[in-house]
């Protein structure tokens, strides 16, 4: 089990059951109460009319993505990116600002808000289970999943099972993985039967959504130095106008007192 | 029997101090509360609503308003104009004030309050949070040092040192322009990674740009309504002449604003949102007429700018409308995703909408900065003529 690259998962939507084994198997294993679960399973009601009704259900899911927006919003850099693949989140620096919650585009991170300040109210999200992928065994929600809805893998692996189950079921799938590329990449993958809208999922480019605000980040000291730079050179120059101006004033009072001699 | 209700002489206060001091008692009270119990306990912001009225008033509005401070000292000391001299101060104070509300209105927003300081030591570079964090704190000093000597004056001892400070003033009034560029727009930059989230009509990655070039114009009226304000309540001259000036460059100002806003819709191919989007086009449009257009049209009219009560008409229909972008862009145009959809029930609130202890709050540190702002002005050189009438005496 070792020789896993980058840490992922792959969810089928057609083969989920809505029995929300995995949402109790992650409280179980995480220690976390239930109405603060990391895993969210929706029933999204049956569709269509008989006899072709279809259901479906979503299993929603911290995404882990490659650009993890998160990540970039963090003031104090509490949220980390694991080569291998897990954003992971640390409470002993969080400040509790909620920008995180803003920024992810997939509504993951929780926030304490029963919580005052004796108990402290922190963030919370999946940690992809470190505990037990560093020791050779599933994720807690993809070991329960009984139908296989949930997989563990590598990223490459399950992108490549991902396509060519769609390749076997011609029209059971839409012909797309969704964060195969959405928002520069996830690392929870997911087939579905019915539009990923449907899903709940929003829509999202291939570029990393975090890349206007960094760029605007990384453009502000080189700003900072020049407005600084400018501005320190026009305070000097309306100083000096203003000493020539007085001294020429100065002068012009002092020509006319002499010539009127 | 007749009850002697007359109270020693440091008691009696007036009716405007009163109030404000019952209403920031109540923002503590709340504040207690919600240090016990959560923030959950007494607002309504929910996984789908992390952000809300807090933000939006507190933050957003709390530094918009501020900008006045950077725009006199920049306007005296750099651009030496020392006519705007009697500006100054009170536009500092307000300043500052309102930069202490922002951080006091922050130590009930944030989770875990205490470890504010902990944007001083971690730092993620990527983080537009982090900057407006660093400004702000940063900011703060600088408008302590400018204002410093307005205390120093008021105790002979202490002349020299306020002497000293003025003669350093310089590199702390350019750091302050500095500062306040950065995190005036970097507020507009909060929004850039949340595209999918906030309506087109307002994303857009020039925000920052839009941001502070807003935040001139909502300086400029500011000014102006607490020079009137101020003016009313404790009787004393109000500069006409210069509020005039700044009343003439907040069209100039805003039609500057205006041309990049729509500029900006027509480049992104945006146009087409202006008509269509409901609600949001109509907070658009009401941003924009009473915000942008009224203002450019109110004060173009010279008999407008040098009459007092259309001067302080001018400049609160102007903050009213600015001041509805900053609550668009961070409250009302930010869709958040559908928790029917996303979220189990129990997870979120499907709505948001402020508590009554959420605004009591904001209220609360709000009443408690008119009360600092008027206790200061009372007893410190604030206002030029007073502190002419104070050397007069000596």
């Amino acid at each position: 089990m070792t020789d896993i690259k980058h840490h992922a998962y792959l969810f089928d939507a057609t083969r989920c059951i809505d029995c929300r084994a995995c949402m109790v198997a992650c409280s179980v294993e995480n220690n976390i109460p239930m109405n603060k679960t990391r895993i969210w399973v929706a029933g999204l009601g049956v569709t269509g009319e008989f006899p072709n009704l279809q259901r479906s259900t979503m299993v929603y899911h911290c995404m882990h993505c490659a650009h993890p927006d998160c990540m970039s919003a963090c003031p104090v850099g509490a949220y980390t990116k694991a080569e291998d693949g897990p954003v992971t989140y640390n409470p002993d620096k969080c400040i509790g600002c909620r920008y995180c919650m803003n920024a992810c585009p997939f509504g993951v991170p929780h926030f304490d808000y029963d919580k005052g300040l004796i108990d402290g109210a922190f963030i919370d999200k999946c940690t992809f289970c470190p505990q037990r992928i560093y020791n050779g065994q599933e994720p807690a929600c993809v070991q329960t999943c009984p139908t296989d809805a949930l997989e563990y893998g590598d990223r490459d692996e399950l992108i490549k099972r991902a396509h060519e189950r769609i390749a076997a079921h011609p029209g059971r799938y839409i012909d797309h993985v969704y964060g195969e590329f959405e928002n520069g990449g996830t690392s929870y993958l997911i087939l579905s039967h019915v539009p990923f809208e449907q899903l709940g999922l929003p829509t999202l480019p291939e570029t990393p959504i975090n890349e206007v605000s960094e760029k605007v980040m990384a453009m502000t000291i080189p700003f900072a130095l020049g407005w600084g730079a400018v501005l320190t050179a026009v305070s000097a120059g309306v100083a000096l106008y203003e000493k020539k101006k007085n001294g020429k004033a100065a002068e012009e009072k002092a020509e006319p007192a002499e010539t009127s001699k | 029997m007749k009850l002697n209700l007359t109270l020693p002489k440091f008691l009696r206060i007036g009716t405007l101090p009163l109030v404000l001091i019952v209403l920031a008692a109540i923002a503590v009270v709340v504040a207690m509360a919600r240090y016990a119990y959560g923030i959950g306990a007494i607002s309504d912001l929910s996984y789908s609503y992390p952000w809300g009225f807090w933000i939006s008033f507190d933050l957003f509005t709390g530094v918009v308003i501020s900008s006045g401070g950077f725009l006199m000292a920049g306007t005296v000391y750099i651009l030496r104009i020392k006519e705007f001299q009697p500006l100054l101060r009170p536009a500092v104070l307000t300043a500052l004030l309102g930069y202490i509300m922002v951080a006091v209105a922050l130590l009930v927003d944030l989770g875990q309050p205490l470890r504010i300081w902990y944007m001083m030591i971690y730092w993620n570079h990527t983080s537009v949070l982090l900057e407006i964090g660093i400004c702000v704190m940063s900011y703060l000093t600088v408008l302590a040092i400018e204002f410093a000597p307005v205390v120093m004056e008021r105790f002979p001892k202490l002349h020299k040192a306020a002497h000293f400070i003025h003669k350093f003033i310089m590199p702390f009034v350019i750091l302050g322009v500095v500062l306040s560029t950065l995190h005036q727009s970097s507020l507009g930059s909060l929004l850039l990674i949340q595209p999918q989230k906030l309506h087109p009509l307002w994303w857009t990655p020039i925000l920052p740009i839009l941001f502070f070039t807003s935040a001139i114009a909502v300086g400029l009226a500011m000014i102006i309504l607490e020079s009137s304000l101020s003016s009313r309540y404790f009787q004393r001259g109000l500069e006409t002449r210069l509020l005039a000036k700044l009343a003439k460059a907040i069209p100039v100002v805003l039609v500057v604003y205006a041309l990049i806003k729509f500029g900006d819709l027509i480049v992104a191919g945006d146009l087409g949102y202006l008509f269509t989007s409901g609600w949001m086009s109509v907070l658009f449009w009401a941003e924009i007429l009473i915000g942008v257009v009224f203002p450019i049209v109110w004060f173009s009219v010279e008999k407008n700018r040098v009459n007092p009560n259309a001067l302080l008409t001018g400049a609160v229909v102007t903050l009213l409308g600015l001041i509805l972008n900053r609550f668009n862009v961070s409250w009302f145009a930010v869709k958040h995703p559908d928790p029917l959809f996303y979220l189990p029930t129990f997870m979120g609130n499907v709505k948001y909408f402020p508590t009554l202890p959420e605004v009591a709050v904001s209220i609360g540190i709000f009443s408690a900065g008119i009360l600092a702002f008027g206790l200061i002005a009372k007893y410190f050189p604030v206002f030029e003529d007073e502190g002419r009438a104070a050397h007069a005496g000596d």
